[in-house]
Order: C-alpha cells, then sequence, then structure tokens
C-alpha cells in the first residue's frame, strides 16, 4: 500500500510505516472569552446584547510527524510551544480541533505525583482507584498490587490514610501505580524529579527498563543534554508550530541556536534603552560601538575561549592631543574584571580630529559562563576630562551549552594543559 | 497521504481521532469501558463520607432519622390533616427522596469543578464524576431503607406488597437527577458561580416541593402550579405511593415521571457531551 518512497517527502516531516503515534496536519485550537465574564446573569445580559465576544488561541498548528515503535522520542521548546497541549493530543485528554491523531497503543500517562489521590483513603484503597483511573480492573491491580508496594517500599504503611504520609511516601507510590503497567507509550512530562536520590535513581532505571522492552517513551524536558542522551529522535515546537523533527542532536543543536539567536536579538535591543549611562564633554564622541566575532558577524553571544572583536567609531568635533581610549568588562553583578586601554598598551594616538575608527581584538575570552556588560571610553591621557563615557552599554553572554566545554568553577579559564609524569 | 500505511501488526490502532461517533454515544462506549472506575469512585465516595466518624457508615441511616425527628416535632402541631395518617412516615419518606435529588446533583457538579483537575492528565470519561455521584445517591438511599421502613412499622403505617415498587421511583429520580445533574455541570465549569446560587437556588425548590407539608394545604392555583411544573413533585410522588400510601401508581403517575426524566436524561447527556472536550482546558 505505501505508494510514497521516502524522498518524495520533505525528509524530516516523513511519516513511517512503523509508527506508533501518527499526527496528520493536528490543531488545537482554545474557545476562550475576550473578556472575564465571572457570572451567568452577566452572561445572559451580554448574550442578549450580543456581546460575547470569543477569541482562539492557536497552541498546535497543523502539525505532521510520526513516532516509531520503541524510540524514546523528545519534545522541546520554549514554554507555551505547545509541548504539553501535543502530550495531551496523544493522551486523548484533548481532541484535535482539525487534523487527526492516530495511536496504535495503550497509552500511560506518568501522573503528577499522585494525582488523584484521595487523602482520607488508605494507600490499597487509592492503588486500585489510581488503577481504575488508568483503566486497569480490580483484577489486574490485585495482581500487580504487590509490585506496586514493593517498589515503593511502603508496606508498612500501606493501610493508612494517605493523609498520614509525607510527600516523599505520596510521590514514590504515585510513581510506582503510574508505572507499573503494561502500556505501549509512557507520557513523561519533567517529573523524573520526585523523592530522595535512590528513588530517582529507582525511577530512571524503571524508565530504562520500560525503554529496553521496547515501551515507546515520549518525553517532554527542558533538560538539553537529558534529551539528548536518552532520546534518539526530538520534534521541536515553536508557538505551536512544529520547526524541526528528526535525529535528536540536530534537532537539539538547532533549537538552541535559535535561542541563541533570539537571545541575540534582545541583547541587541537592550543597549538602546539605557541613555543616562553615558556622559562626557564630548570632544571626542563615541559615536557606534559594534561587537563582533572572530568571522566578523555581529554576535552578543559568545563560549569560552572565542575571539571577540570591539569596534568603536569616533568623531573628534576638535583636535585632540593623544587621547586614551579603553574599555570595561563587569560581571552582571557589579564585578569589575578587567580594563584595558590605549595607555596601558603603550600607544600614543597623537594629534586626532575628524572621524575614525578604534579596534580592540581579544583572541581568547576567559569568562567562564554568565552575563557580562562592556563599557567604551575616550578620555584626556592625563585623566582629568571625560570626553565619552558609556557605563556599562554593551552586554554580552556567555554560553557554553552544547561546545564541549565543561570547566564551570569560579571566574575565568586560565586554558591551562595538564601533563601527568611518573 | 496514504493514511492506511501504519503499523497494527503489533497492536491494533486503539485510538483514532478521526474515527470518533458522535460524542453522547463515544461516550456511551467508554463509560461501559470504564464501568470498573465508576464503580471505584462510588465506593470511594461512601468510604470517605464517614471515614473519620465513630458510627461510621450507620449516619447514612441516623441522619435521615434525625431530621425526620426535628421536623416532626417543628411541625406535626401546625399540619393536622386528615389525610395525613403518620406525618413522621409522610416527612421521612419525601425527605429521602429530596435529599437524593438534592445531593446527587450537587456531587456531580462539585466533583468534576473540584475534582476535574485529573482530565488534564488523563483521559477518563466525562460523566464518570455525574455517574458515580448517581452511583452513591442510589447506595444512601438504598441503606435509608432500613429506618423508613422501621418508622413505617413503628408508626403504623400497614406495609403492602406495593412496596415492591420501591426501587422503580427511585430508578426514575436518579435518571432525572443525573439528567440535571450534568447540565449543571456544564453550566458550572463556566460559571463558578453556579455551584454557590445553587444552594439558594435548592433550598427554595424543597420548600415549592411538599416535601414537609401535604400538598393540599396549598390554595388551588399554587397548588397546580406546582403539581404541575415542579418535576421533582412527581418523583415525591410517585416513591410515597409505593412505600407511603402503598397502592399501585395510576398511569399518569408513572407515565409522566418516566417521560420527565428520559427527557431530562437525553438533553443533559447531549448537553453535557457537546462540551466536555471543552473541560480539559476549562477546569
Amino acid at each position: 500500500m505505501n505508494l510514497l518512497t521516502e524522498s518524495e517527502t520533505p525528509p524530516h516531516y516523513s511519516i513511517s510505516s512503523k509508527d506508533i503515534i501518527r499526527l496528520e496536519n493536528a490543531s488545537v485550537r482554545y474557545r476562550v472569552p475576550s473578556e472575564r465574564i465571572g457570572t451567568f446573569k452577566e452572561y445572559i445580559i451580554r448574550l442578549l446584547q450580543g456581546r460575547v465576544k470569543h477569541k482562539t488561541f492557536l497552541a498546535l498548528s497543523d502539525v505532521n510527524f510520526g513516532v516509531r515503535r520503541g524510540e524514546v522520542f523528545g519534545l522541546i521548546g520554549q514554554n507555551g510551544a505547545g509541548k504539553s497541549t501535543l502530550l495531551k493530543l496523544v493522551a486523548r485528554v484533548l481532541q484535535p480541533s482539525s487534523g487527526r491523531v492516530q495511536v496504535a497503543g495503550k497509552v500511560a500517562p506518568l501522573l503528577e505525583t499522585g494525582a488523584g489521590f484521595h487523602a482520607e483513603l488508605t494507600g490499597r484503597e487509592n492503588v486500585y482507584l489510581n488503577g481504575a483511573m488508568l483503566g486497569f480492573t480490580h483484577q489486574e491491580m490485585a495482581k500487580k498490587f504487590k509490585d506496586i508496594v514493593d517498589f515503593a517500599e511502603l508496606w508498612d504503611f500501606i493501610d493508612a490514610p494517605m493523609r498520614t504520609y509525607s510527600s516523599g511516601m505520596w510521590a514514590r507510590l504515585g510513581f510506582a501505580v503510574a508505572t507499573d503497567v503494561d502500556a505501549d507509550i509512557l507520557i513523561v512530562d519533567e517529573i523524573l524529579s520526585v523523592g530522595d536520590d535512590a528513588f530517582q535513581r529507582k525511577s530512571s532505571e524503571r524508565i530504562e527498563a520500560f525503554r529496553q522492552k521496547g515501551v515507546t517513551i515520549l518525553l517532554v524536558s527542558h533538560n538539553m543534554s537529558l534529551v539528548k542522551q536518552i532520546c534518539q529522535r526530538a520534534a521541536w515546537l515553536d508557538q505551536g508550530k512544529l520547526m524541526d523533527v528528526g535525529s535528536v542532536d540536530i534537532v537539539v543543536d538547532r533549537y538552541l541556536q535559535s535561542v541563541r539567536d533570539k537571545e541575540n536579538r534582545r541583547l541587541m535591543e537592550e543597549q538602546v534603552e539605557t541613555v543616562d549611562r553615558r556622559w562626557g564633554s564630548k570632544k571626542i564622541e563615541i559615536t557606534q560601538v559594534r561587537i563582533y566575532d572572530e568571522l566578523k558577524q555581529p554576535q552578543h553571544i559568545f563560549y569560552t575561549g572565542q575571539s571577540l572583536i570591539l569596534e568603536m567609531n569616533y568623531l573628534a568635533h576638535e583636535t585632540v592631543d593623544s587621547p586614551v581610549f579603553g574599555i570595561a568588562i563587569h560581571r552582571q553583578d557589579g564585578l569589575h574584571l578587567t580594563g584595558p586601554n590605549t595607555a596601558f598598551s603603550g600607544m600614543n594616538l597623537g594629534k586626532i580630529s575628524g572621524s575614525g575608527k578604534m579596534i580592540y581584538t581579544v583572541p581568547h575570552l576567559p569568562f567562564l559562563p554568565g552575563k557580562y556588560y562592556i563599557s567604551v571610553a575616550a578620555v584626556k591621557n592625563d585623566d582629568t576630562e571625560i570626553y565619552d563615557y558609556h557605563d556599562r552599554l554593551y552586554p554580552i553572554q556567555i554560553d557554553n551549552e552544547n561546545r564541549g566545554i565543561f570547566e564551570k568553577y569560579g571566574l575565568i579559564t586560565l586554558q591551562g594543559e595538564w601533563q601527568h609524569e611518573r | 497521504m496514504d493514511s492506511m500505511v501504519f503499523d497494527t501488526s503489533q497492536s491494533p490502532i486503539i485510538y483514532d481521532s478521526a474515527k470518533r461517533g458522535h460524542p453522547a454515544i463515544e461516550e456511551l462506549r467508554q463509560i461501559f469501558h470504564y464501568r470498573y472506575l465508576i464503580a471505584q469512585l462510588v465506593r470511594r465516595d461512601v468510604l470517605i463520607r464517614y471515614k473519620r466518624s465513630v458510627l461510621g457508615i450507620a449516619w447514612t441511616l441516623l441522619n435521615p432519622l434525625g431530621m425526620m425527628v426535628v421536623l416532626t416535632l417543628a411541625f406535626s402541631q401546625i399540619f393536622r390533616f386528615g389525610e395525613i395518617k403518620s406525618y413522621p412516615s409522610y416527612v421521612l419518606s419525601g425527605l429521602l427522596a429530596w435529599t437524593f435529588f438534592s445531593q446527587v446533583t450537587t456531587a456531580a457538579m462539585v466533583n468534576l469543578v473540584w475534582g476535574g483537575g485529573i482530565l488534564h492528565r488523563i483521559y477518563l470519561p466525562r460523566t464518570s464524576f455525574a455517574l458515580a455521584a448517581t452511583g452513591t445517591g442510589l447506595v444512601n438511599i438504598a441503606l435509608s431503607t432500613i429506618p423508613l421502613l422501621l418508622i413505617l412499622i413503628v408508626t403504623g403505617v400497614p406495609l403492602s406488597l406495593n412496596l415492591l415498587w420501591m426501587p422503580l421511583p427511585i430508578l426514575l429520580l436518579a435518571c432525572f437527577s443525573l439528567g440535571v445533574g450534568l447540565m449543571l455541570s456544564t453550566l458550572a465549569v463556566f460559571f463558578p458561580d453556579v455551584s454557590e446560587m445553587y444552594q439558594i437556588v435548592l433550598t427554595a425548590w424543597m420548600y415549592l416541593t411538599p416535601i414537609i407539608y401535604p400538598e393540599e394545604i396549598l390554595p388551588e392555583t399554587i397548588r397546580f402550579l406546582i403539581t404541575t411544573f415542579n418535576p421533582v413533585h412527581y418523583f415525591v410522588k410517585l416513591y410515597r405511593v409505593s412505600v407511603y400510601y402503598g397502592r399501585v401508581p395510576s398511569p399518569s403517575e408513572f407515565l409522566i415521571p418516566t417521560g420527565v426524566a428520559l427527557v431530562f436524561l437525553i438533553v443533559g447527556w447531549f448537553v453535557f457531551t457537546k462540551k466536555a472536550d471543552e473541560f480539559a482546558y476549562r477546569i
């Protein structure tokens, strides 16, 4: 029946015959009142006046992709991208407003720390109730009961009301019930963080056991290294649209790049706002400051060890003898990290007038990840007059995510080398 | 795109959003599939209600008895009518039917609005909450039959075989209450004030229903209005026909409430299931 070859469909939108979950043009529209109408009376009045307006909010828009049987599939994207909405479609909690969702297997959502438990019921009663919510009968739950309580390590308390449980015990029982299921698809929504360290290890082992049994896992996480570590493929959503789907390394890298680009744009816009952080006599005016990477691309996000080039255009309104140009870099909390200038470098600029350009090149940025602010200044050579001072107007960010740079203690890297002799 | 290309070799497609039937029918199918959940929810509601009290489930029996005693002391001197052979039995039978209605409708709404958060996470048939509320009501009214029989005997109301009709009015009342409960739940999801407002409506509604007073004391016009347009009245009357009056219901006493119950149930079911898809992001 498969008349389409893989090459006829765009590579990362291909839908394979091995799919266990498939979305075809799936869209979800939320219909929400454009104003909050609190009371029924108000609603009736407005209805009669014809003033009930709804706006629709597109949470997912024409999403197409498939998840293959037995793979660990990651869903990534920023908050509000539609990841949870997509999970709800697969879990049948929501219906697509248009398009189609198909699921070829039993779905077990990993519940948030025992959602659906009732405090007045005993642990035992709650296990059966929660099982029923997941669609199991009494007999099926009776068979699982021992394993569940074993895993949660709660035999001493299983017949006590759950209001007497600690939150850790509550979470353990919730995880144990939700994962003791014979499901084909497991939905994990950023909740591998319940219980103490030992229980977390047990939880990860259980997820791993699921994977080995061939259970398909749909994982939502903001932890990109976790996603890269355990997923084979991933889909990236942004504002309800599918941006990319495919091999996890490629999708995650593209996603991180786009986050970086967005951040870059935000930093660029940020520097225009601060006017009162500039002063000086303006005999020399610094008219423009640009920051580039080693490829001469305008850049605001760097990684440790990368080159940075700073250019400042100046305009000397009168002839000035031997001015000094300098920069300063502060950490976000105000710590002054460095302050190089032309005088320290033994440079005498002589008499200048009119326009020109100063270029400062940093071969390897030593700073560890964080946000830093660059100041630039032109001053008189004896420090008695400031011609122009831009105080921390130019933010840059050091971000080593995904760069294979692991140093993280302190402020800077010495870029030293280790040797071992014996 | 060829939608037949889909791996069904290992497990069949168990969910396809494009193949869902009419929501009202689909819901029925799912309710059948999840019948064990409803039983568990009923069990939960019955268990937790009296869990912390010493007398436990005995309160199901003691509550209506206590109410009956209070009302009898308060009103038996006021309503002196030849029609009422035993005021305690009259008021208790009315009270049981009314309590069933008010508890089921309130619980259907409150369970969905307060307990519906689970619907964000996993799929459950949305009518589970209202059905469980109805089931809980049925358990309660069945248990209350014991004190009712006791009072009937003690106050000298003759017991007849016509008592065996009793399940019929209860069943019809259950259908009616479920229908009303579903409509209220739908409203309450969109308008949070409804559940508060409903408590006031219930109080007024109770006094507009001949529960604690005989309908004969009402002036002719008001009596006509209440006995015609107050649907709850039909069910209370039918219940009393079997337990209190001990006779066979007349065709109209039986057919009108049947029709009313079915209309409310069907309309409630359709309204609720039509809006149910929005619940997951409204609650």
